[in-house]
Parts: C-alpha cells; structure tokens; sequence
C-alpha cells in the first residue's frame, strides 16, 4: 500500500514540477512514478527473508535446522521463493492499478511482463543481502534496519526525478546507482515504447546483482558455521 | 515471621528510579550495540541527502517559500529520524517481550506508567542522535538560520515529540501483537503520516484530496513549528498549532499503550 500512497501523493503534489523544462514529457507524474512504485512495493517485503532469518538465529530454531543433515544453501533459497512469489503478484497487482487510474505503457503487454520479472530479481538481490545482514548480526531489528536503506538506495536514484535535473556530486552518485539503471530502461519501455536494449538492461543488471548477493550470503553462511 | 507491605503505587521517587532505570537500559544497550544505534543516525542522514539532492530542483518552481532545498528538508529529514528513534524505543520492548525479560519487568510492583514513561524518555533521548546529525549534514549543505538559534530549540522539541509519539503508539501495537514484525506497521504509519504533510512541498503546492489531507494531518502542523526559524522569524501563531498537536498525539498514544499493557500484564 505505502508505493501506491507514495504515487498518489507524488502525483498529487508535484503537478508543477513536471512542467519544470528538463523533465520527460508526461501526461501525469503517475506515468513517470510506475517504475519506482514498482520497485519500492517489491523491495519492502523483500526484507522479510533476512528479518525472519534474524528471527530464528536469535530464538535458536536455525541452530536446530542447521544441526539436520540437509544442504545449507536451501535454508536460504527456501526463504528467498517466498519472497519472489510475493514480489511477482504484487508486480502484477501495482500495474493494475495504476492501469486502473490511468497510467499507459507504450511498450505494451510485453513490457510489463519485463517490468515484474526485473522487479522478482531485484527482490533476490534485496533479499540475499539482508540474509547476509541476519547471518552477520542475528538481530531482527538490524536486519529491519534494511528497509530505509532501500527505501533511500532507491530516492537517490532516477526513481522519482530525472537525473538531469539533480546537480552536483548528488546527481552522479544517482547515475551510478545500480537501482537508476534498471528504472531507466523500465521507465523507456513504459513512456517511449518497446526496445531491446532496454529490456536487456532491465533484466540483465538486477541478474547479476542476485547472483552477488546471494553468493555472499552463502559466503556468510558457511563462514558462520565453520565458526561455530 | 511478619510481612513487611510497602505501597510503592503512590511512591513517585520509585517511579522515577523505574522509569530512569529503563531509559538508562536502552541507552546502554546503544552502547553495547552500536550497530542498532547506526540505522536511527544513518537513515535521517541519508534522507535529508537524498531528498535534497533529489528533489533540489523544487527551488526553481515559483512560490517554494526558500531558495535553499536544505531549510526546507532538513527539518522533515530531522522529523523522519524521530520516527524512526520511537519505533527503535518500542523494538526494544518488542525485544524483551520475545526474550522474557518482560515478563520479569512486569513483576515489578506499583504502577505501570513508569514502564511506558521509562521507554517513552528512552526513545525521545534517542532523537536527539539524529536530529543532531541532520543539523550538522544540513549545516555542512548551506542550511541557514533565519530565525537564530531557537530556531534549533523547535526542531529538537519537535523531533523529541515526535519520537515520544511514535514510541508509545508502536508499544500500544507490540504490547497488542507481542512481535518484532508488528513494527512494521507503525513504520509504515510514520512514513504514511510524514508524506500526507507539507514534508516536501508547501501545501499550496498540492492539490485534490491530498491538500484537504495535509491540512488536517496534526505532522504538517508540528512541522509548520518546526521549520518556521528556517525559513524567518518565530511567531507564536506558529507555534502554538504545532504543541497542540504534539501533545494530543502524545496523550492518545499514551493512551492506547495504557490501555494495551494494562491488558498484556493482566
């Protein structure tokens, strides 16, 4: 509910700001905002798989589980489908809606598919890294503490304003922020049409930014139980 | 062998120990944990970068109310690290009613109001981490002080208000659902209260439901009181919306926390 708040409110309040010269010709700041209200939704239950692992460190279930004669890395896994799941109805759910209220996607039927499969693997990477945060700490509310970290990682980024109207070191830290990297090419697949390149970076970057957290998670893991 | 009965429930000077005693806990536990400490600093530090950075252009749009993004923002930012320093303050009973040492808490005789009192001072202490920070980040970006330094004194009784608040409504909610997770729901609630206000843009800037929102919504008051010296001299017109505010929410959190740990401990 909090992205599609955060959309209404955005839209509500930065009607003035769109005629600002720079911003991406918009009918409505709604059309512009899909991308970032896509990423913000899946990327907030994406913590869930590191708090409840945090859980079960700190009430000793996960020392009863890593004690049963099963591999390590589906304790991890296990959480993470969950949480990809979650994230792929909520995908489809967050452009109904704003379907609903009036948002189009040039790219058409296609580019929305591209739209919640890059949003299932940014909740991967989100997820491996708060596994990794639960591993390190066994604390719930450290592992809580992830959920502004994104919600922030994703405001200085191009999520809610173009890059060209930022200045200063602000605006290329934004251009180097993996997480503008995938809503640019999702925000062209929804106000300027279908394109190939942008759906290979669309999908490309949150893949390989799974694949790195994950890992380290995994990482974490067996450093932890060689520990112990 | 003859029992010896203290009647500590009119006995304010043991309230007082128990109610310092708890706050002095969670102080400590910050420094025994600093890692829990680092999100409630680091966050409002992020905020007021990114929304600054962000949203900097905002200045260039007529009737903004400043030229510099950092006087408006810094105060919202400070006020975000104060929800977040009163949802911390409520974790932490979260914490102790999933270990136990609650329930031994709750043994202890007399009123329970030092409890929520102890927490409740625990979590306003706890802002002035962040508001600090915001202040010095912002005072390091051009923040200026057009209304000298009382200016200073309203953000950090706003920020301590508003941690207060959001602390004893997150305790009415863990005290109710005895679980960490059920924090989420007043982060939510927090987040939800700041972007319905005039956090970002003044209110003349919105339109449709959200200005009818914003208007009523008791944040955009409390954040009228403490922005105010940021953007021009103090006036009591201003300032008095934005206590009021802060006092009713305080009292209908209290309130609801009251009532739910009269329940938990029944």
């Amino acid at each position: 509910m909090f992205p599609l708040l955060l959309a209404a409110v955005y839209t509500h309040q930065f009607t003035r700001v769109i005629l600002l010269p720079g911003f991406p010709a918009v009918d409505s700041f709604l059309d512009f905002v899909l991308p970032a209200s896509l990423v913000q939704s899946v990327s907030f239950g994406a913590t869930e798989a590191g708090t409840e692992l945090a859980r079960d460190i700190e009430n000793g279930f996960f020392d009863r589980l890593r004690a049963s004669p099963c591999m390590r890395l589906p304790l991890l896994l296990g959480r993470l489908g969950g949480a990809v799941v979650v994230a792929a109805v909520k995908g489809v759910l967050i452009i109904a809606i704003f379907l609903l209220f009036g948002a189009e996607i040039a790219g058409g039927p296609a580019a929305a598919v591209v739209l919640v499969v890059a949003a299932v693997l940014l909740v991967i990477a989100i997820g491996g890294l708060g596994q990794m945060l639960a591993i390190f700490t066994g604390s719930q509310e450290a592992v809580n503490a992830t959920f502004p970290l994104v919600f922030t990682s994703i405001f200085m980024s191009s999520a809610f304003f173009p890059t060209n109207l930022m200045s200063g070191w602000f605006r290329e830290v934004a251009e180097a922020n993996p997480v503008t990297w995938i809503i640019d090419p999702v925000r062209r697949l929804i106000l300027e049409g279908w394109s190939w390149a942008d759906v290979g970076q669309a999908l490309v970057v949150p893949l390989v930014i799974s694949v790195a957290t994950v890992t380290m998670a995994v990482v974490a893991l067996n450093r932890k139980l060689s520990s112990s | 062998m003859s029992a010896v009965t203290v009647d500590h429930s009119t006995d304010l000077r043991f309230a007082g120990m128990v109610a310092s005693a708890i706050c002095g806990r969670g102080m400590r536990r910050i420094v025994a944990r600093p890692t829990l400490i680092m999100p409630v600093l680091l966050m409002p530090l992020i905020f007021v970068v990114s929304f600054t950075g962000a949203f900097g252009s905002l200045t260039r749009v007529e009737g903004y109310g400043t030229d510099n993004v950092f006087n408006w923002m810094a105060v919202y930012a400070a006020m975000q690290g104060a929800v977040f320093a009163g949802v911390g303050g409520a974790s932490t009973t979260a914490e102790d009613i999933e270990n136990g040492f609650f329930d031994r808490l709750l043994l202890t005789p007399g009123s329970r109001v030092p409890i929520l009192v102890g927490t409740m001072a625990y979590s306003a202490l706890r802002s002035t981490i962040p508001t600090t920070g915001v202040l010095l980040v912002s005072a390091l970006g051009g923040l200026r002080l057009p209304g000298g330094p009382l200016a200073l004194v309203t953000v950090y009784v706003a920020t301590a208000g508003m941690a207060s608040a959001f602390c004893l409504l997150g305790l009415a909610v863990v005290y109710r659902f005895r679980t960490m997770r059920s924090m989420i729901l007043i982060q939510v609630c927090g987040f939800s209260l700041m972007f319905l206000s005039t956090g970002q843009v003044p209110i003349h800037f919105m339109n449709g439901w959200l200005h009818t929102v914003a208007r009523v919504n008791p944040v955009t008051n409390v954040l009228r009181f403490a922005r105010q010296g940021f953007l021009g001299d103090l006036t009591w017109s201003m300032t008095w919306p934005g206590l009021v505010a802060l006092g009713a929410m305080v009292a209908v959190a209290g309130s609801l926390a009251a009532h739910q740990l009269r329940r938990l401990a029944a």
